[in-house]
């Protein structure tokens, strides 16, 4: 299948600047409008997300009512979830995976094209559902009838519908990317030789395929219930005929929504493994090792899934088995960790922006992780969960971990994206501010949730310590967004950035070996692959041919 | 590419220490919020042992990670060697790999043996003997109260009364027509939900007198965080004989309850003084004067209105539409 495509020259109305973009089928491009169309929606959610720390600054705030409130949150998690970190990741891979295994495109540009139009669809019923009857859903992104079955007006009925259709984008999306990981790779590239980063593609598109319908089913269970009470009684437990169940709702979305943590984070996992080796001149520590910890925690992240329902009463052998099945992924997730340590050792480390990142990644990402142990142990999840520790955790996974490592990948792949450097210099401050800003925001909230703040409240009680942490938690959030503005400064210079050559970095995987931006075509040649860092072994037989 | 930026990750280090050290310094004065508040139940002693011994291994990870992230990135930053020179050509080591994953696995083993040597005191009832009867009462969450019934019909809003030292059983749960909430007293013990059509049952025994606050713990629409709850533990004694006073002043019409309902239920969306807020202003309303329209509002909900009333008992209805009546309706 790896043979030469040919691009066809279409009619001359689709060779226009922007019409060249709307019936792409080139897998570059359309990485880059969903990279482009994510931004949006981070500007969009995490806006969302100052109004929810604006809000808290102080108790008794107003900046938003209780009922916006609920919107905002809801609104906030949804977009971050769905719009924001899968679609990112979906838009990195498609204009990585393809370069980085020696192919010229993905397997199936058309069906490509279909599921980055869905996304933007989808993402237009998202933004516009803020205009319906009642506003936006206000239950949370987790939505739990009754409470969503109750909810006035069309807001949770089109975010259900935005959902759906932004479930039948990823879903095509992963289906490209595991056909062409498994039929595209370039002669020599076995599964063990295969970058990192592809390793963990492939098991988010595994994942997304595999939870993705489970959503879908308990969505349109949440749909036909809202529009026809009578007739569907899945979740409300009065009925004519003994109702439903609320709690099974419950499970439909944890068995997809615990996957779906790793499905944010797995590929930046692998944005990690590929950029510490690079800057730290060495070979990942245990390829093996952080690749099939890849496949191991896919495979257990589908099996921990009430971990999130300790406090609904489960009998005890079921807690104690979500409890243990939760435990045990700290354990190939601790080796990574470990792995990616001991590949700094006796490196030779340059501290650029990308591995800055990285490193902060690896910093804070540990502590999300440790302090899922203690929501892990049920008996002690009774006392933090649904509580800010909770919120703190999960920032410190998906933001501390997920946007961390994103970012670093960004600085990363930039050059090869767009030929041209992100500014180093705008990059260090750019760090700062977001790393910082982050602890400050969110290492409080752990304290918040430990002292008995509860999650989603739009106000609390007048407390000494409760104000103190939430005031923090607010100034971080600004410093976190000046962080972010710094960051969409650097983009706009970077258009009269510093050009590049094929290869900035001096890096290891087959991407680089292209020029940068990369042709239509991606590769005239690929050089046949000898290890996992193809362009390693071709460097030393050039010093080896020149010294002969 | 820019020059060196050797000092750069110290000065980071040096900003996230200062960070963290802010909190730190205020917080010492009570737990602070590093631990979950004081427990004062056996149960919530359970989980806040546990929560510790976790913290035990939690933050020895936590210091071998970042001080060998810290170590590894300053010894072998690249100083003067051109950045293209290798690092030391290591591609893994097996018996290292195997130590880091058994280690772990045997830390886990630890806590979870720990937990679950605790888990009886945190999750049994403790048996009732002769001289100590356990108490069982029920608790319904409503949109946005918490309703309490003690075993001799007496019924309470958003305050628990409770005996110190005797066990104290809840049922928790919510009606088929309401929405999941979740019962948490946080010194008193962990969270359980209250869901429609389930029953779940915690239980605490308090170990010193006082008033231990707490809220709704799972999102359950507007007015989420003003559900709030608190529980007031009073000497054996003294709470019996309050058991019997609340029981036969709401025979006689004269306890408190309709006004505990009203605040409870009603004010949170037409204000304390019935002024409106999210629903209609009630004062100056004909309706209010009716208490057999008020009774029927109760029970059936109105156009925004929930019904809350839906399942309270002839006592309570009484209650609260003589209060509205009295309170309400005479501030014109």
């Amino acid at each position: 299948m790896a043979t030469r495509v040919e691009h066809p020259v279409g009619p001359a109305w689709q060779r226009g600047k922007v019409a060249s973009w709307l019936v792409t089928v080139d897998h570059k491009r359309i990485g880059i409008l969903y990279i482009g169309t994510a931004g949006f929606f981070l500007a969009i959610s995490g806006f969302l997300a100052l109004l929810i720390r604006t809000q808290l600054a102080q108790p008794d705030g107003h900046v938003v009512t209780g009922d916006s409130y609920n919107e905002v949150v809801t609104m906030h998690g949804t977009g971050m979830v769905f719009f924001v970190m899968v679609p990112v990741l979906a838009g990195l891979g498609n204009f990585l995976v393809p370069l980085m295994i020696g192919a010229p495109d993905m397997a199936f540009p058309r069906l490509n094209a279909l599921s980055y139009w869905l996304y933007a669809f989808a993402g237009l019923v998202f933004c516009f559902s803020f205009l319906a009857a009642g506003g936006a859903a206000n239950t949370g992104w987790t939505a739990y009838p009754p409470l969503s079955l109750a909810a006035q007006g069309n807001g949770q009925d089109l975010w259900i519908l935005s959902i759906h259709i932004m479930t039948l984008s990823s879903l095509a999306g992963a289906i490209n990317f595991i056909v062409t990981i498994h039929n595209m790779r370039t002669r020599g590239m076995s599964w063990m030789r295969i970058p990192l980063f592809v390793w963990s593609i492939e098991i988010y598109a595994w994942l997304l395929l595999l939870v993705l319908p489970v959503l879908s089913a308990g969505l349109t269970m949440l749909l036909l219930e809202r529009q026809f009470p009578e007739t569907f009684q899945f979740f409300r437990p009065e009925g004519a005929d003994g109702g439903g169940a609320p709690i099974l709702f419950q499970h439909v979305f944890w068995f997809f929504g615990h996957p779906e943590v790793y499905i944010m984070v797995l590929p930046v996992f692998g944005i990690i493994s590929e950029v510490i080796p690079v800057f730290a001149r060495k070979p990942i520590f245990g390829y093996k090792a952080v690749a099939f910890s890849t496949v191991a925690i896919g495979f257990f992240s589908m099996l921990v899934w009430a971990h999130h329902m300790f406090a609904v009463g489960m009998p005890t052998y079921l807690n104690i088995w979500f409890m243990l099945a939760s435990m045990v992924i700290a354990v190939p997730t601790g080796m990574k960790i470990f792995n990616w340590l001991a590949t700094l050792w006796r490196g030779n480390i340059s501290l650029d922006t990308p591995m800055l990142f990285c490193l902060g990644f690896l910093s804070v990402f540990t502590m999300g992780g440790l302090s899922g142990i203690y929501l892990a142990a049920f008996p002690v999840d009774w006392q933090v969960t649904d509580t800010y520790f909770v919120v703190a955790h999960f920032h410190y996974v998906l933001f501390g971990g997920s946007m961390l490592g994103l970012l670093g990948g960004l600085y990363y792949w930039w050059p090869k994206i767009f030929g041209r450097m992100l500014s180093e210099r705008l990059g260090k401050w750019v760090f700062l501010f977001i790393f910082v800003g982050f602890n400050v925001t969110f290492f409080p909230q752990h304290l918040l949730g430990l002292l008995g703040m509860p999650r989603r409240v739009y106000t609390y009680r007048d407390d000494g310590l409760w104000h103190a942490y939430n005031l923090m938690s607010t100034i971080g959030a600004y410093v976190m967004a000046a962080g972010f503005l710094l960051f969409l400064l650097s983009i706009v210079k970077s258009v009269n950035g510093r050009r590049v050559g094929n290869d900035p970095w001096q890096a290891d995987t087959l991407e680089w070996y292209t020029t940068s931006p990369p042709p239509p075509h991606n590769f005239d040649e690929v050089p046949y692959v000898t290890s996992a860092r193809p362009l390693y072994d071709l460097r030393r037989r050039l010093r080896e041919a020149e010294s002969t | 590419m820019p020059g060196s930026v050797r000092p750069k990750p110290l000065v980071i280090v040096g900003v996230l220490l200062g960070a963290l050290l802010l909190p730190a310094a205020s917080a010492f004065a009570g737990n602070g919020g590093f631990a979950p508040v004081p427990p004062e139940s056996p149960n919530a002693e359970g989980i806040h042992q546990s929560y510790l011994f976790i913290s035990i291994f939690a933050f020895a990870i936590f210091l071998l990670v970042e001080g060998l992230l810290i170590a590894f990135v300053v010894r072998y930053r690249r100083r003067t060697r051109p950045r293209n020179q290798d690092g030391a050509q290591i591609h893994g080591a097996s018996k290292l790999e195997l130590a880091w994953t058994v280690g772990p696995v045997l830390i886990l083993a630890v806590i979870a043996t720990f937990v679950f040597v605790k888990l009886p005191t945190i999750q049994d009832v403790p048996a009732a003997s002769a001289g100590n009867r356990n108490m069982v009462v029920d608790v319904t969450g409503t949109q946005f109260t918490w309703e309490f019934r003690y075993p001799n019909g007496a019924i309470s809003i958003d305050r628990l009364r409770a005996p110190l030292g005797r066990t104290v059983e809840l049922h928790v749960t919510a009606p088929d027509w309401d929405v999941i909430h979740s019962w948490w007293i946080p010194s008193l013990g962990g969270k359980i939900d209250a869901i429609p059509g389930k029953l779940n049952k915690t239980w605490f025994s308090a170990k010193r007198t006082g008033v231990f606050q707490g809220q709704c713990a799972e999102l359950c629409g507007l007015y989420h965080a003003k559900m709030l709850a608190d529980v007031e533990v009073m000497p054996a004694a003294e709470f019996d004989a309050w058991l019997e006073e609340r029981r036969s002043q709401q025979e006689a019409g004269t306890s408190p309850l309709g006004q505990e309902l009203w605040e409870g239920s009603c004010a949170k969306c037409h204000g304390a003084g019935g002024e409106g807020g999210y629903g209609p202003r009630l004062t100056g309303s004909a309706l209010v004067q009716n208490a057999d329209a008020v009774a029927t509002l109760l029970h059936n909900g109105g156009i925004l209105m929930p019904s809350v009333g839906r399942d309270w008992t002839d006592e309570e209805i009484a209650a609260v539409t003589s209060y509205v009546k009295e309170k309400i309706g005479n501030q014109g």
